[in-house]
């Protein structure tokens, strides 16, 4: 098997271009047919917004990494690319890459588990175009399988690794059941929006939106079946409210100390997170000090997010483990598939010698003979092969020795005529 | 069979050190392969603790409530058992290694200072005081976890306040939580300990001559009672909540063991009975 493969990514360019070889779904089925008329014969695509990846069976192999970068460059027209812009992989190299990749080590944030969804999307999408076949089918499964092991074997995707994640981390450690709980986003700017999702699809049903601009703050609320109050008397319904997003973009601190502290009397003390996402930030401080209410800034959100991250990176060893498990299962399997062809070969070519043979002595026999000659043939070529098979059987458990035996698994073809004997069987 | 008691003796305050230690490795490092094998390490202990338990009954004639070092085991396992059942309960797996300290001490002190006692008051093989003994047991038990979750609760509070996110953020339960495990073991510990006053009020003017109404063990469990009712007829109300109704809890615990030194080994009361 010939396993070739490419990759712009993260580390090899800007996000320009990467943006500039991004294929939607639509684009990667055309992609699809223009490999497989003449690069391919099994693929697959995988398209995100850090990388493009193009990995695949060629026809032939004068078929090469540049043929790839050419077509993907051609499909794109998009000229701006230098050759190190890619990566490159060959073989073994191919499905490491992939592993490290499904795993989420391989990501710009360690440990997203999205590229695992997407991973498995790509071959679905290759499935459906008929490009994958009889080895990317197995590959397939390896992959995924490394993916699922890594996310229940490994810490590598647990913890907020954003900050409005860390956000949401933060308030279920205070928090048992978000459902029951409320919560007020001040600020309906790009970031606010992001928050006021996050806490809907941790289950936060009551929530509620304000704005400076209150046209703005209606339209998120409806698009989210939100309550929207106006910005000059929302603090009069503050201590409605178990949790306070603020994230506006006032230089000014929209609620103070006081505030808060009226707000929790009010709320006869039920906890209060504030989170505070605004630079300059919108809320006083100093509220950090009253009973009962947790307030948090972008820096101590910041903490969790690097805390988490190291977490993360820490992770990294154990699935490495789980890569090169994974690879050795994969080359135990391309073994067994090398050598059960090899002992076939052999067998078929004996075979074959045999009928030959007995096919033009066969006068010299009775007819009552011709049974027994038959069974005593088959039995000598038994007795011949039973050795030869049984090492060449050995050779597929043995992992860690691949180059030896290829090299041992090419001399028996080589020394049966096993490769010529082949290609006669095609003609 | 008096051997077995005395070997099992010996070996439960190290059949609670390992179990506080394999809770104290997954705390630390979170391994999921012993994820399930610590819990079923605590029920071996309960078990063997509970075959101790039955065995001092049948070997001395009576159970082991006589004297405090029989009570401690008792308390021992109690605390435990609790502290397991809540955790099949509740699912809430990683403030274990908390509560079995406190069985590893009671035990220690009545490992080291039990006797195999044979003789004992006539009183104390009496029925109602079984019941009286077990339901404050059981209630002391409920406020020794009512106490433990909220002291993790005041840990876990401080180290949010201070934006001090290790491994006390990451493996507690949320706050809401642990307030409600320091409750709900307060409200058990609190109506058991309700029962044991009521038949101690009954059952033992009439039992005990030495009975009085100023002893210090009552006195000292009356006023427990009274903080532990107070503490929950608040939070019932909605007066109190968090980080308050937690002291109150941790006062009431300091309280108890308080009052269980000072009658059993300081002043004379007619709860100590050897």
């Amino acid at each position: 098997m010939n396993l070739i493969g490419i990759s712009i990514n993260h580390r090899t360019a800007k996000v320009e271009l990467r943006e500039s070889l991004n294929l939607n779904v639509s684009e990667v089925k055309n992609f699809i047919k223009i490999l497989k008329n003449n690069l391919l014969k099994e693929g697959l695509i995988i398209s995100t917004c850090n990388r493009t990846e193009v990995i695949g069976i060629p026809y032939t192999n004068n078929i090469s990494y540049q043929d790839l970068i050419n077509a993907l460059i051609q499909f794109k027209r998009f000229e701006n690319l230098s050759d190190d812009n890619f990566e490159k992989f060959k073989f073994l190299q191919v499905i490491e890459h992939l592993f490290r990749l499904v795993s989420g080590i391989d990501s710009m944030l360690i440990g997203d588990n999205q590229i695992f969804k997407q991973v498995k999307d790509s071959f679905q999408i290759a499935d459906e175009e008929n490009f994958i076949g009889f080895y990317l089918k197995k590959i397939m499964d390896f992959s995924l399988r490394v993916g699922k092991r890594s996310i229940s074997e490994t810490a590598i995707s647990e913890g907020a690794v954003t900050v409005s994640f860390a956000a949401v981390q933060l308030i279920e450690k205070i928090f048992a059941n978000l459902s029951k709980k409320s919560a007020l986003i001040i600020g309906t700017g790009e970031t606010g929006e992001i928050a006021s999702k996050h806490l809907r699809d941790k289950g936060v049903t009551r929530l509620a939106l304000t704005n400076r601009t209150f046209d703005k703050a209606e339209k998120l609320a409806k698009e989210l079946n939100t309550a929207v109050f106006p910005f000059d008397n929302f603090k009069e319904h503050l201590y409605k409210f178990d949790i306070i997003v603020s994230a506006t973009g006032s230089q000014e601190l929209i609620l103070t100390k006081d505030d808060i502290q009226k707000a929790m009397k009010k709320r006869n003390l039920e906890p209060m997170v504030i989170v505070d996402i605004a630079v300059p930030r919108d809320v006083d401080p100093e509220s950090k000090n009253l009973e009962n209410v947790f307030y948090n800034d972008i820096d101590s959100l910041n903490i969790i997010v690097e805390l988490n991250l190291q977490k993360r990176k820490n992770e990294i060893p154990k699935v490495e483990k789980i890569i090169y498990d994974e690879l050795n299962n994969f080359s135990e399997w391309l073994n067994s598939l090398q050598v059960s062809h090899v002992i076939k070969s052999l067998r078929d070519k004996f075979e074959s010698i045999k009928f030959e043979e007995v096919q033009n002595n066969i006068n010299r026999f009775s007819v009552d003979d011709r049974e027994k000659l038959e069974l005593v043939t088959k039995r000598i070529i038994n007795k011949i092969l039973h050795q030869p098979t049984n090492e060449i059987k050995k050779l597929a458990t043995e992992t860690n020795t691949q180059d030896l035996n290829r090299i041992k698994l090419s001399l028996v073809q080589e020394l049966f005529g096993l490769n010529n004997f082949n290609e006669q069987g095609k003609n | 069979m008096i051997d077995t008691i005395h070997t099992l003796n010996i070996l439960l305050p190290i059949f609670y050190f390992t179990a506080f230690l394999i809770y104290l490795y997954d705390f630390l490092k979170e391994d999921k392969r012993i994820n399930n094998s610590k819990r079923l390490f605590l029920f071996l202990t309960s078990s063997v603790h509970i075959l101790y338990i039955i065995f001092r009954t049948i070997e001395f004639d009576h159970p082991p409530i006589t004297n405090v070092f029989e009570i401690f085991t008792l308390l021992a396992f109690s605390i435990s058992f609790s502290y397991f059942i809540l955790e099949l309960i509740t699912d809430i797996r990683n403030t274990g290694m908390f509560i079995i300290i406190l069985s590893i001490a009671f035990q220690i002190f009545s490992s080291f200072f039990i006797e195999d006692l044979t003789d004992v008051k006539e009183v104390l093989r009496n029925n109602l005081l079984g019941i009286h003994v077990f339901s404050a047991l059981v209630g002391y038990s409920g406020f020794t976890i009512s106490a433990v979750y909220g002291f993790l609760f005041l840990l876990l509070y401080n180290q949010i306040k201070q934006n001090n996110y290790g491994i006390i953020f990451n493996r507690l339960p949320n706050l809401e939580t642990l307030e409600k495990l320091c409750f709900y073991s307060a409200i058990i510990g609190f109506v058991l300990l309700t029962i044991s006053i009521i038949i101690g009020f009954i059952w033992l003017p009439k039992s005990n001559l030495n009975f009085s109404y100023t002893d210090p063990k009552l006195l000292g469990t009356l006023l427990v009672w009274i903080l532990y009712g107070i503490g929950i007829t608040r939070k019932l109300y909605g007066n109190m909540r968090g980080r308050k109704l937690v002291v109150i809890s941790l006062v009431g615990f300091i309280l108890t063991i308080s009052s269980t030194i000072v009658s059993n080994f300081l002043a004379k009361s007619f709860h100590s009975f050897y």
